[in-house]
């Protein structure tokens, strides 16, 4: 019932976008349609009965994990639609996107949701990969809209490295059909028959195919190697949609990995595995670190220390504790909303001075009060300052990981430390210019305040909110979520 | 006669294994043909050896699903997206790709020379330990070392068609990869042959955008009208 509700009113809303007119009722109809998913999401938590099969067949599968990630990603699309109300208006009055391309960019971003939810339902690891792969797509194409050329040059690389790294998850798939059917007499590639019959399953080919299938959801996620096409693709894209490429779609190849891990972690391979990961979240971070620190570009920066927290998740999958993961997940709620937060304080930003370099950034305060105040709690929150809930996510993960390895825990803290520095070194640059002390040239080209458009502060003003609130206050239902998927992934 | 051809195991597989060095060769000439016509016309005649693969599987194993799979990669693959990319490729007017990047033809031969031998290596590695069919194993040598080639013409062409046409040939690697373990239902099947087309039509649109410029592009989006829409 809930998969085939999130069907109905995906396409449903997609007719209703097709036929709407004004962009005030495009907008609408596609906010109602994440209330909706929302609201879905809300129901299968609280009154259905889970773990369960969907729609009468083994394609699709209800857990709380799968949930959980379903609520996160129609919370950030939420935030986004709001957000997209305004500012796609500005960027049509700006003239960066054409008012023709207006329906598309929203006819997509509903797809788009709607593939990214069935993505966690899927039982099936075959259908996950289409639908992780339809979300590629979408998101390629909503990078692309703006048609300016650097736009297509990042959608393209990102349909590339993305899509063609998927390929290699599909030799994976094969595989692990192979391995299954040499066990059960018959291949199958549902999640829940293969974690039911995890430790038959012979640890050589298992390593194989979960290091093909590593290749396409790490690409996905953004993990060092593959990490190239995520900034330049982050930061081109509007800002609404950047949020939801670090808040929501980084989470699907999370997911994949997660999931794969926990089939792993039943076998002999887990070791082996778990090393693995740690190895590519220290890589991860580590690159992604040291291109933070002498950043020039707010969105790039933003963009790269969504690959450093990607490196902080892999990591905390990779521990491969009960614990940890509790923690890892916490920290996949806290970084979606964190890094939307900071996205759409750097869209209103980009707006009023219609760049994302720290050289044009100045008179923040008088001119962009909340964006700015925005964009420093937001990167207080991001680089994991108490009280912000990425803070207590990260220490209990980091506190695990010294079970393994005091050297990798010190590693990873100096990292972090430069993480902080670059976030630090950006903001009191461009926070502290103004044009006064910058000269003539600049003092006769005085900056109109950009008029930031109804319902833009919204977004951004209640994730503060919540993340504040989620750091002072550990919701008990949360913990009560977050320890029945701990136990459904089969960790206790 | 011919039913006793087609009985023939032996010979069946000696088919496949013919079938599988044609395919290498394709995808030689993918990495180093210059023009776009003949890469299409390449990447028509390596769907079909696909197809054939797998109508001699259907012959060896009877399996109706393979038979599926193989009408079903002779219409996506054989005939719809060489046809669309070669609407929209003369609508651009890119005939022909001579730039190559870190590789040129020859170099990259070798490299795949080498990633061929590595494929064996590593595949050898995992599957040695099985009882699996011999052919199925050449079939996943060839079907990696497919795939690694693609993504060798991804990284080393410059144009996007010539790109999209690499992305596809990693794509009939995989589904090399797959036929020997074709009991994927068939809806899946389907749906990753529509991914991969709205795959296809994306990028080539996008193609269209890299070389024009931005009122250009929009002009020629209309005249193809794929975006809806009215100018203004």
């Amino acid at each position: 019932m809930i998969v085939l509700s999130y069907l109905a009113v995906g396409a449903i809303m997609l007719i209703l976008i097709a036929f709407s007119k004004s962009h005030r009722t495009i907008n609408a109809f596609t906010t109602l349609h994440t209330l909706v998913f929302l609201a879905i999401g809300l129901y299968a938590l609280l009154n259905t009965t889970v773990p369960a099969f969907e729609t009468g067949s083994e394609y699709f599968y209800v857990d709380h994990l799968s949930i959980y990630e379903g609520l996160i990603a129609a919370l950030l699309f939420f935030f986004a639609s709001v957000y997209a109300n305004g500012y796609v208006e500005s960027l049509i009055e700006a003239q960066e996107l054409h008012r023709n391309n207006l329906k598309i960019f929203y006819l997509i971003f509903s797809a788009l949701l709607t593939a990214a939810t069935l993505a966690f339902f899927s039982d099936n690891l075959t259908l996950f990969w289409i639908f992780a792969e339809l979300t590629t797509i979408f998101s390629a194409a909503l990078v692309a809209i703006l048609s300016a050329k650097e736009n297509i040059d990042a959608a393209i690389k990102y349909i590339f490295i993305a899509s063609g790294a998927m390929l290699f998850s599909f030799i994976g798939l094969t595989f692990l059909y192979t391995l299954s059917g040499e066990v059960l007499g018959s291949g199958s590639l549902n999640w829940t028959v293969l974690i039911e019959n995890a430790s038959l399953l012979s640890p050589k080919m298992m390593t194989a195919s979960f290091v093909f299938l590593f290749i396409g959801f790490a690409a996905k996620s953004g993990i060092f190697p593959f990490h190239t096409w995520l900034p330049d693709a982050h930061s081109k894209a509007p800002s609404a949609v950047s949020a939801i490429l670090s808040g929501v779609l980084l989470n699907i190849g999370m997911y994949g990995i997660l999931r794969m891990y926990s089939i792993v972690r039943q076998t002999q391979a887990e070791h082996l595995i778990s090393q693995f990961l740690m190895g590519f979240g220290l890589l991860t971070i580590a690159v992604a670190v040291l291109n933070m620190l002498w950043q020039n570009n707010l969105k790039m920066l933003i963009a790269f220390s969504s690959v450093e927290h990607m490196g902080v998740i892999l990591l905390g999958i990779g521990i491969g504790t009960p614990l940890s993961l509790f923690w890892t997940l916490y920290y996949v709620l806290a970084h979606s909303l964190t890094k939307a937060s900071l996205f759409f304080s750097a869209g209103i930003l980009h707006r009023q001075y219609e760049s994302n370099l720290i050289h044009d950034i100045r008179d923040i305060f008088s001119l962009q009060p909340v964006a700015g105040w925005g964009l420093i709690i937001g990167s207080f929150a991001i680089i994991g300052m108490p009280p912000f809930p990425i803070f207590s996510a990260k220490l209990f993960i980091l506190l695990e990981a010294f079970g393994f390895s005091k050297p990798l825990v010190f590693a990873v803290l100096l990292l972090l430390v430069i993480a902080s520095a670059a976030f630090a070194r950006f903001l009191i640059e461009a926070f502290t210019r103004s044009s006064k002390e910058a000269g003539i040239e600049d003092s006769e080209t005085p900056l109109l305040p950009y008029v930031v458009k109804r319902g833009m502060k919204f977004p951004l003003l209640s994730i503060i909110f919540i993340i504040l609130a989620l750091g002072v206050f550990f919701p008990e239902f949360l913990e009560t979520l977050l320890n029945k998927i701990v136990y459904e992934l089969g960790y206790l | 006669m011919i039913t006793s051809f087609l009985a023939d195991q032996a010979l069946l597989e000696d088919i496949v294994r013919i079938l599988f060095v044609f395919v290498l060769i394709t995808a030689a000439f993918i990495l180093s043909t210059r023009n776009i016509a003949s890469l299409l016309t390449v990447y028509a005649v390596q769907s079909f050896l696909l197809t054939l693969i797998a109508a001699s599987l259907y012959l060896i194993e009877g399996s109706e699903k393979l038979l599926a799979m193989a009408a079903l990669t002779l219409v996506s693959k054989v005939l719809l997206i060489p046809l669309f990319i070669n609407v929209i490729g003369e609508k651009i007017k890119i005939s022909r790709d001579l730039e190559f990047n870190y590789l040129e033809p020859t170099a990259s031969l070798l490299v795949s020379m080498g990633l061929i031998m590595l494929s064996y290596v590593f595949l050898s590695g995992f599957f040695d330990e099985y009882v699996l069919g011999k052919l199925f194993f050449v079939g996943a040598v060839i079907g990696l070392s497919l795939t690694l080639m693609g993504m060798l013409v991804i990284f080393s062409r410059k144009k996007v068609m010539t790109k999209v046409i690499g992305y596809l040939t990693m794509e009939n690697g995989v589904l090399l990869f797959g036929i020997f373990v074709a009991d994927l239902p068939f809806v899946i099947e389907i749906l990753i042959v529509i991914d991969l087309m709205i795959l296809v039509l994306l990028t080539t649109i996008l193609a269209i955008g890299l070389d024009s410029t931005k009122n250009e592009y929009h002009k020629r989006l209309q005249t193809l009208k794929i975006w809806s829409g009215r100018e203004e």
